[in-house]
């Protein structure tokens, strides 16, 4: 399969701490790549794409340290660890305000209506997150839970051709990561796109993704399906001690 | 009782000038966290502009309004933003409030030695005259002003709310780095920002000019009343500039009539001083509960 997405050689050294060291990985059209690892072992870090050495291609393009503006614009979406919504606006017009900048001219889009033919689409997902009933209050009324769906819905909104999502579970009720985990596949079927889950919760990792990387001390200690991995000596260790 | 309500009208009036600016304070706070201080000297440049278009260039007043649109745009809003506010403001809140001082100060002298120290006649784009209903009289420029400042402000509300730009604009201010993220392009919005206030600062000149008149420093009292209505309102949110706003304008007023003119002036500042105190009362006694709860 041709790489979809391409780590090389990825190094972040921050002040004396190498957050990531040496990292390499792939990520193939339409693939779910999950990326587990004990606290410090670097996965956020490689979330972030701004390495200090090495390069990251995506569709055969650098992006290495390219800002979050740029890479939106190549369809890279992403969610992060901390809430990203907009509390005073509703859940719909969080929806609609995070693909808006895809629609249309610059020009036709500053008096564009404040849907900008983009409230189908949004209702669409609402339906498909299960946040019809709260659909028109602003989404910082809602519960943890509920953002968390809401930022994870945004990332998806404008169709990317890849999704980063840093810890989606953090907070999160387990009725609501069984529905997070049902989601993610209902999506990957309907966008085809490809998604890099890094994940402290197992369980859902090794439900959801086929593919597995364990990280610790900023290095790759084994990658493969998510059998191989769990049941991987060094992996076990690392997480259980010795 | 005609008296009383004549005084509210005039004063909301006047009011309204100090919310536009009051307004803009706001915007440009919410989208870039960008204290400017010298938004009266913003209001002040325009009256001039539109002076220059109608005595020297021979332009009637709309015309001469819709070109110092255009120049107040590209000068108190882009120029603005890209050579003070963007090398600045990753430095913080205070450099911010230095230059913009200093800019307050330098933009008022120049104009004081390069333009001239007189107070320059204005004429109002409203008819003279009063309007009577029976006892009650109110004059056309106060009709004018508040019918003009308020259809600025649906408007404003209008583009923020019902139109995707606006929706965008809102979400930058709400929170900037999620904005990043979803693909947003957030200089461009806070441009926009920039850009809405220089129109506001002309909007207000045209109104308050025929009663100020250009003078160099005419922008002092407006920039530091605006900003007390901005605080009074609540400094983060636009309708409560233009409740400050109105609210000090017709607080003075009122003071003006029926304690003495020379109170007047000081209406503004004791308001600001009651809600900055009580705010503080406030935070106190929130955090004392918060301690004494963990």
């Amino acid at each position: 399969m041709t790489p979809f997405l391409e780590v090389r050689d990825m190094k972040k050294q921050c002040g004396a701490v190498k957050a990531v060291d040496g990292v390499a990985m792939s990520v193939g059209p339409g693939e779910i790549v999950g990326v587990i690892g004990p606290n410090g072992s670097g996965k956020t870090t490689l979330g972030q794409i701004k390495p200090t050495a090495g390069s990251v291609e995506f569709c055969g393009e650098d992006i290495t340290g390219m800002s979050p503006l740029e890479l939106s614009r190549r369809g890279v979406g992403r969610t992060f660890q901390t809430l990203q919504v907009f509390v005073k606006l509703s859940v719909r017009d969080n929806l609609i305000a995070a693909a808006q900048e895809f629609k249309g001219t610059m020009p036709g889009r500053l008096f564009a209506a404040p849907d900008a033919g983009l409230g189908h689409h949004a209702d669409e997902m609402i339906e498909l997150f299960r946040l019809k009933h709260v659909a028109y209050l602003p989404a910082g009324s809602l519960s943890y839970g509920q953002q968390k769906l809401i930022d994870i819905a945004m990332a998806f909104m404008p169709a990317p051709r890849l999704v980063l999502l840093d810890e989606p579970c953090a907070g999160v009720n387990p009725s609501l990561v069984d529905q997070l985990h049902d989601l993610l596949v209902e999506l990957n079927k309907t966008q085809g796109g490809s998604f890099v889950v890094i994940e402290h919760n197992m369980d859902f990792i090794m439900k959801l993704c086929p593919h597995v990387v364990c990280m610790v001390e900023g290095k790759v200690l084994a990658e493969g399906p998510p059998k191989e991995v769990q049941s991987n000596r060094q992996v076990l260790e690392a997480y259980l001690g010795n | 009782m005609a008296d009383f309500l004549q005084l509210i009208i005039s004063g909301t009036a006047t009011g309204a000038i100090y919310a536009l600016c009051a307004l803009g304070f706001t915007l440009l706070w919410q989208a870039s966290g960008t204290i400017n201080f010298a938004q009266g000297e913003f209001v002040m440049l325009p009256a001039f502009m539109m002076l220059f278009f109608i005595n020297t260039a021979g332009l009637p007043l709309w015309l001469a309004f819709l070109l110092t649109c255009l120049v107040a745009m590209l000068l108190l809003g882009y120029t603005f933003k890209r050579v003070i506010v963007d090398p600045l403001i990753r430095h913080g809140v205070i450099p911010m409030v230095i230059a913009t001082l200093g800019l307050s100060i330098g933009v008022k002298q120049l104009t004081k030695a390069g333009v001239t120290a007189q107070a320059m006649p204005f004429n109002s784009p409203f008819p003279d005259g009063l309007l009577a209903l029976g006892d009650f009289k109110v004059s056309y420029a106060d009709i004018g002003t508040l019918l003009m400042a308020g259809l600025i402000v649906i408007g404003l509300q209008l583009f923020l709310n019902r139109t995707v730009t606006g929706r965008a604009m809102q979400a930058v201010a709400q929170n900037t780095d999620a904005a990043k993220v979803l693909g947003i392009n957030v200089q461009r919005m806070v441009l926009y920002v920039f850009l809405i206030n220089a129109v506001l600062a002309v909007v207000a000149a045209l109104l308050v000019t025929p009663t100020y008149l250009a003078k160099f420093d005419m922008g002092e009292s407006i920039g530091l009343k605006a900003f007390y209505a901005a605080i009074i309102g609540g400094f983060n949110q636009t309708r409560g500039a233009l409740l400050g706003g109105v609210l000090v304008g017709v607080l003075e007023n009122l003071t003006g009539a029926y304690i003495s003119p020379a109170y007047k002036e000081g209406v503004a500042l004791l308001l600001f001083l009651v809600v900055i105190c009580s705010r503080s009362t406030r935070s106190c006694r929130y955090s004392s509960r918060t301690t004494a709860s963990t």
